[in-house]
């Protein structure tokens, strides 16, 4: 039934996104890009792709950031026009993809300001995508309950961050608790919300969802090794979804180290090769920091493997949400390689996660 | 062949030349073509990236430049009062080749640079100065919304306080009036924050301010009337003067903290009244100042975009043309040992004389004496289609056009569209009133040319501008068939003595004898059998026009075929299909014309009906009733007419692939690239596809490639492609001479509409009596006019249009056309774009 209506409603967005979609950069892009000897090659190549003149009435030289930022504002000008072109429930559901820039949004404003950073700048940096009226006023704010007493309590975030009123202090590991709490509970809400929508829409949303809940319990687990945080409190950090909970949830809780991750992630046949040559590797001293970062490129592999399958099903949300996220993974590889050629490291800029 | 007046009947003929120009002259020779524009470069290095080309170095600064040049156009757009722009015909020309060209294009290059850097300063001053009497301005409006304010508490405490010494007091009371009579009588001084922010804020800014202080605080705030505008994107934002009364260092600073990271302005305002009115002479004073400085700021801003102005569509041209002139020396081979730059081109190969003229120009022109070397090249590939129009026949060509590309030297059907295509939609719009005045608008646009070319038309009269010949001849037309319609504006014309009188009392006209000689007898007209004959005669008319259309549209087959040296095609697939046609719908007209031809009134037997006829002639072949018959021996001849066309088919879906099949047996050791009728529809699609990938830049392998692969499908592909095309012409022959009936319904619609049009407007007041009558005429008389023409001549005329489009398109094209060429785009400067 929902492919008989699903196109009065969304059928030109879903459209529309699909357009955009089909405007990612290829392969045979990324190959051209990585071979640009300067910013100005890099914008003659772009200027080829759908992103057309968008750096055109930039002065020279170019900066990284302008290209990100630019890149960035295509991206929000797209996902604006989706917004306000949408109706329930898929506004609410767009809305749903905004709140975890707000997350992030806030947590950044929310260290900056223990940093005694500008607010301004602090404004700057925050992604347009999670920017919300009453954010600035997140600074004058000292403890996790004015917080949420000031400003948090209008924001439709509010119901996450009820949890974890009990901290106190704000210091680093608390926000960084904050963080992952407040994810966890927007993951957990998410998932019920795309639930609720009913197939296909949930049958791909799950998917991803879990999977990405799923890579914050690894990763949580991975950082929180030698550190004060304690195993209860990281057992309630993890999101109650996903593909390892209960079982490797539970294994994960009580891990030391990355022998015993692998073991919990053992479970899960897709997951099994993530961690398919770091331990051979880590018996001849190979710093756990590399292997993370290995560790952290493969999920983002499979985070984009994911995204892409969205767009095989039709009639449902899913595909709005892998939009933005491969949006976003392309202005990471676009960062990357224009970062690459900026400081002259030509031999990492093959080092992007090709999307198509 | 080159030497023959050109024809629209065939595309030109095109050659391959190859091009080896010295470096010096490259630039002035690919000008100096460009301003012939008739020369179409081919891509030589498809394989390298666009950066890595030769010229990519000059390319880039004249992006550069061409920024600067936008830049400055935008500053001029957004200037309030208009900056003149002078015209490009009104310059003096800008020389960019010869052997000043590299430094004319410096000197202008340092131009923009100092006329850019001079406008960024000048707009950094401005901008910091307007930023600067911003901030006073609302510093005066804070300073006199403040002082109301603060006058307005002292008027409402004076009823609860006798007496005050400052004027912080007052405040205290209302605070404390709010407040139930905390610490009343206190002597602490309440503090306060005052400033502006924008007014979408102000909700949100006053509910953190709420619940940070949780109540404890009184705001008050009011709006600035006039906007403020950023001076360089031109946005305007509305501000609130805010105020707010808190007690204690801590909240205070907490106050300031929401409000800076909320984006207000905050201004230290005293709360003693004398100071406040000192600090608002203070403000007005450097306001004056400022604004004088910032006048002066503007008005040499002003006269430097005046400066700029002048030159900016010079500027223009000449940065678009050179950013042409070096992508397309980016196509070019570059050999650096000979220091000489390669190029294939398509030409038209009457043109190599004026183009090897044009190379000796650019030569001379440029100052040196080697000149560059024009070689032509055989090939076996498929040229460009360039069909050479001018303004008359351009139009007629892109409705061919834009259906599909004809291959390259096929039969044109834009040149035939000339005359069928007015002719097909007068058919349908058949009126002389109506046809005179799109005739005349057409004629009023052709005689205003020169100036309507010069200016911007918009997109919809530019629509009817770009095709003001083919309306010419549309209405021109559309007088013809008006005439034998005999119909002007729904009424009848009256020029000869109509045929047919109507006795007094009687209901039926009698014949006078004699015929009226040119078109529809008038004596028709109002007659109340007039729709029933003039439906019949239009029907009729329909059909044959329809089945003369297609025979000449099939019969262009014949000298494609003999160009593309494809006999066999003539007896596989022309001589089926047109007796399948003749056989059957020609059959019918010669009966229609026959039917015409016979006084019914004499004859013994009714008139039989042509439709049955036609069923039957499938129904019951050989047999005809006797009552019914047209003429003797119908039967017979029906018969053999239906078996011939019954061969036919057979015939057209299995002689090629025999042939093919027979081909390929007989030439197995050799190949079978040797099939002789090379053009074979299979055999080009892949040739297009090729020519596809090659524009896409893949290179001459995929050329190669697709000729080794396409061979095994060779003997598949032609019988799969007969069968469809058996089948679509067959069907296509009954469903397209029923389609020709369009013709007859839509002028029956047109004559209908023109009547009913008549009718409700003018009719009834056609005999004005009294002052009531002639306005009733006037406004009568002007509705009609106005759905005359909005109505029929621009809504009835496109739909007619777009009707004879269709006839041309689907019913006339599928029955000769193969298309699939690609247009010859030669480099020209003319096209319209932006930088």
């Amino acid at each position: 039934m929902e492919a008989l209506f699903f196109n009065i409603d969304t059928g030109f967005l879903e459209a529309i996104v699909r357009g955009y979609k089909a405007g990612t950069l290829s392969q045979n892009q990324y190959a051209n890009l990585a071979q640009c000897e300067t910013l100005e090659d890099f914008r003659t190549q772009l200027s080829a792709s759908d992103y057309g003149n968008f750096l055109a009435n930039e002065p020279l030289p170019l900066s990284t950031s302008t290209i990100q930022d630019k890149a960035t504002q295509t991206l929000v000008d797209q996902f604006n026009y989706l917004r306000s072109n949408s109706v329930q429930p898929l506004t609410k559901f767009l809305e749903y993809i905004t709140y975890s820039y707000m997350i992030d949004n806030i947590i950044l404003l929310i260290t900056g300001t223990l940093h005694e950073r500008d607010t301004h700048e602090l404004l700057e940096r925050c992604h347009p995508l999670g920017i919300f009226e009453s954010m600035p006023a997140l600074c004058v704010a000292t403890t996790v309950e004015e917080l949420y007493q000031s400003v948090l309590v209008e924001t439709p975030l509010a119901p996450y961050f009820r949890e974890c009123l009990s901290a106190n202090d704000l210091d680093d590991l608390n926000i960084e608790i904050i963080r992952n709490t407040v994810y966890k509970a927007y993951l957990e809400d998410f998932y019920h919300f795309c639930t609720s929508l009913g197939q296909p829409t949930s049958d791909v949303m799950q998917r991803i969802l879990a999977f990405e809940a799923d890579r914050r319990t690894v990763n949580i687990t991975i950082n929180s090794f030698n550190t004060e945080l304690s195993k209860e409190q990281r057992a309630k950090l993890f999101p109650t979804i996903g593909r390892l909970w209960p079982d490797g949830n539970n294994q994960l809780a009580k891990a030391d180290d990355m022998e015993q991750v692998r073991a919990a992630c053992e479970s899960v046949s897709e997951y099994r090769s993530f961690f398919a040559d770091s331990g051979g590797a880590r018996g001849s001293g190979y710093d756990e920091l590399a292997a993370a970062s290995q560790l952290e490129d493969r999920f983002f592999r499979m985070e984009v493997f994911l995204n892409k399958q969205a767009f095989l099903q039709q009639f449902q949300y899913g595909v709005f949400f892998s939009y933005v996220k491969l949006k976003e993974q392309e202005i990471r590889n676009l960062t990357w390689i224009a970062e690459c050629i900026a400081q002259d490291a030509k031999d990492r800029i093959q080092d992007y996660i090709p999307i198509f | 062949m080159s030497d023959e007046y050109p024809s629209l009947l065939r595309s030109e003929q095109m050659s391959l030349v190859q091009l080896f120009v010295p470096t010096e002259v490259a630039h002035d020779t690919v000008h100096e073509l460009g301003m012939l524009g008739d020369v179409q470069f081919k891509d030589l290095n498809p394989s390298v990236n666009p950066f890595q080309r030769s010229f990519v170095g000059e390319i880039r600064r004249i992006d550069e430049m061409a920024r600067r040049v936008r830049f400055f156009t935008t500053q001029i757009e957004k200037e309030t009062d208009v900056v003149p722009i002078r015209p490009l015909y009104e310059c003096p020309p800008l020389i960019t080749v010869g052997p000043r060209a590299a430094q004319t294009i410096d000197e202008l290059s340092h131009q923009l640079t100092d006329y850019e850097s001079k406008l960024v300063k000048l707009n950094e001053s401005y901008q910091t100065l307007s930023e600067r009497t911003r901030e006073l301005t609302e510093a005066r409006h804070v300073l006199k919304e403040t002082a109301v304010f603060f006058n307005k508490a002292q008027g409402q405490s004076s009823n609860i306080r006798s007496s005050f010494d400052d004027s912080a007091t007052p405040l205290l009371t209302s605070h404390d009036d709010r407040e139930g009579g905390y610490s009343e009588g206190g002597n602490f001084d309440l503090e306060f924050v005052a400033g502006t922010i924008e007014r979408s804020r102000v909700p949100t800014f006053e509910r953190v301010l709420w619940r940070v202080l949780r109540g404890n605080l009184y705001m008050n705030h009011t709006d600035i009337a006039e906007p403020f505008v950023d001076p360089s994107t031109g946005a305007e934002t509305r501000k609130n003067v805010f105020i707010i009364f808190a007690h204690g260092d801590v909240l205070l600073a907490k106050i300031r903290k929401v409000a800076e990271s909320m984006g207000a302005t905050i201004f230290p305002i005293d709360a003693n009244v004398d100071k406040r009115a000192d600090a608002l002479h203070q403000v007005q004073d450097r306001l004056e100042d400022l604004q004088t400085v910032l006048y002066n700021t503007g008005l040499s801003r002003r006269s430097e975009l005046v400066k700029i102005g002048e030159n900016l569509t010079v500027w223009q041209d000449v940065v678009k043309k050179e950013k042409l002139i070096y992508e397309t020396l980016n196509l070019f081979n570059y050999d650096v040992r000979r220091k000489t730059l390669i190029a294939e081109a398509w030409v038209p190969t009457r043109d190599l004389t004026k183009i090897q003229s044009a190379l000796r120009h650019a030569t001379e022109e440029s100052g040196t004496s080697i000149p560059p070397i024009l070689n032509e090249l055989q090939t076996s590939k498929t040229p460009p289609t360039f069909h050479r129009t001018n303004k008359f026949t351009e139009g007629f060509q892109a409705i061919m056009d834009n259906y599909g590309i004809a291959a390259y030297q096929e039969i044109n059907p834009g040149l035939f569209a000339i005359t069928t295509f007015p002719f097909l939609f007068a058919v349908m719009f058949g009126d002389i009133g109506h046809g005179a005045l799109i005739f005349f608008a057409a004629l009023y646009m052709i005689i205003r040319e020169k100036k309507m070319s010069k200016q911007d038309n918009g997109e919809i009269i530019g629509q009817f501008f770009y095709g003001r010949y083919i309306i010419l001849l549309m209405g021109l037309f559309s007088m013809y068939t008006g005439f034998l319609y005999n119909d002007v504006f729904s009424k009848a014309l009256h020029i000869f003595h109509s045929g047919w009188k109507l006795p007094e009392g009687s209901g039926v006209a009698e014949n006078t004898g004699h015929v009226y000689p040119f078109g529809l007898d008038p004596g028709w007209h109002g007659a109340s059998n007039e729709l029933v004959f003039k439906n019949s005669y239009k029907m009729k008319m329909s059909i044959v026009i329809g089945v003369i259309h297609m025979t000449f549209a099939l019969c262009l087959q014949i000298p494609n075929h003999l160009k593309f040296k494809r006999k066999s095609d003539l007896y596989t697939n022309f001589i089926p299909q047109i007796i399948f046609l003749e056989s059957l719908f020609g059959y019918l007209v010669l009966c229609i014309l026959y039917k015409w031809s016979v006084d019914w009134s004499k004859s013994s037997v009714p008139p039989p009906e042509l439709l049955n006829m036609l069923i039957g002639m499938f129904l019951e072949p050989g047999k005809v009733d006797p009552k019914k018959q047209l003429y003797p021996g119908q039967g017979f001849v029906q018969l053999v007419l239906l078996s011939l066309a019954g061969v036919c088919v057979p015939w057209l879906l299995i002689s090629k692939p025999y042939l093919a099949w027979r081909e390929m047996h007989k030439t197995t050791q050799q190949g079978y690239m040797t099939l002789g009728n090379g053009d074979e529809p299979g055999r080009h699609s892949t040739d297009d596809d090729a020519l596809e990938g090659e524009e896409e830049g893949n290179g001459r392998a995929i050329v190669e490639e697709a000729g080794e692969g396409h061979e095994e499908h060779e003997f598949g592909d032609v019988v799969i492609h007969q069968i469809i095309h058996t089948i679509e012409f067959c069907l296509g022959c009954i469903s397209h001479t029923a389609s020709y009936l369009r013709l007859w319904a839509l002028s029956l619609a047109h004559a209908q509409l023109s009547e009913v049009l008549w009718d409700m407007t003018l009719k009834g007041s056609l005999s004005p009596k009294s002052a009531g009558d002639w306005i009733g005429l006037a406004i009568g008389g002007f509705m009609w006019f106005n759905c005359t023409v909005g109505i029929l001549c621009l809504m009835e005329g496109l739909s007619a249009f777009l009707h004879a489009l269709r006839l041309h398109w689907v019913e006339g094209n599928s029955k000769h056309f193969e298309g699939g060429g690609h247009a010859f785009t030669p480099l020209t400067f003319d096209t319209e774009g932006d930088l």
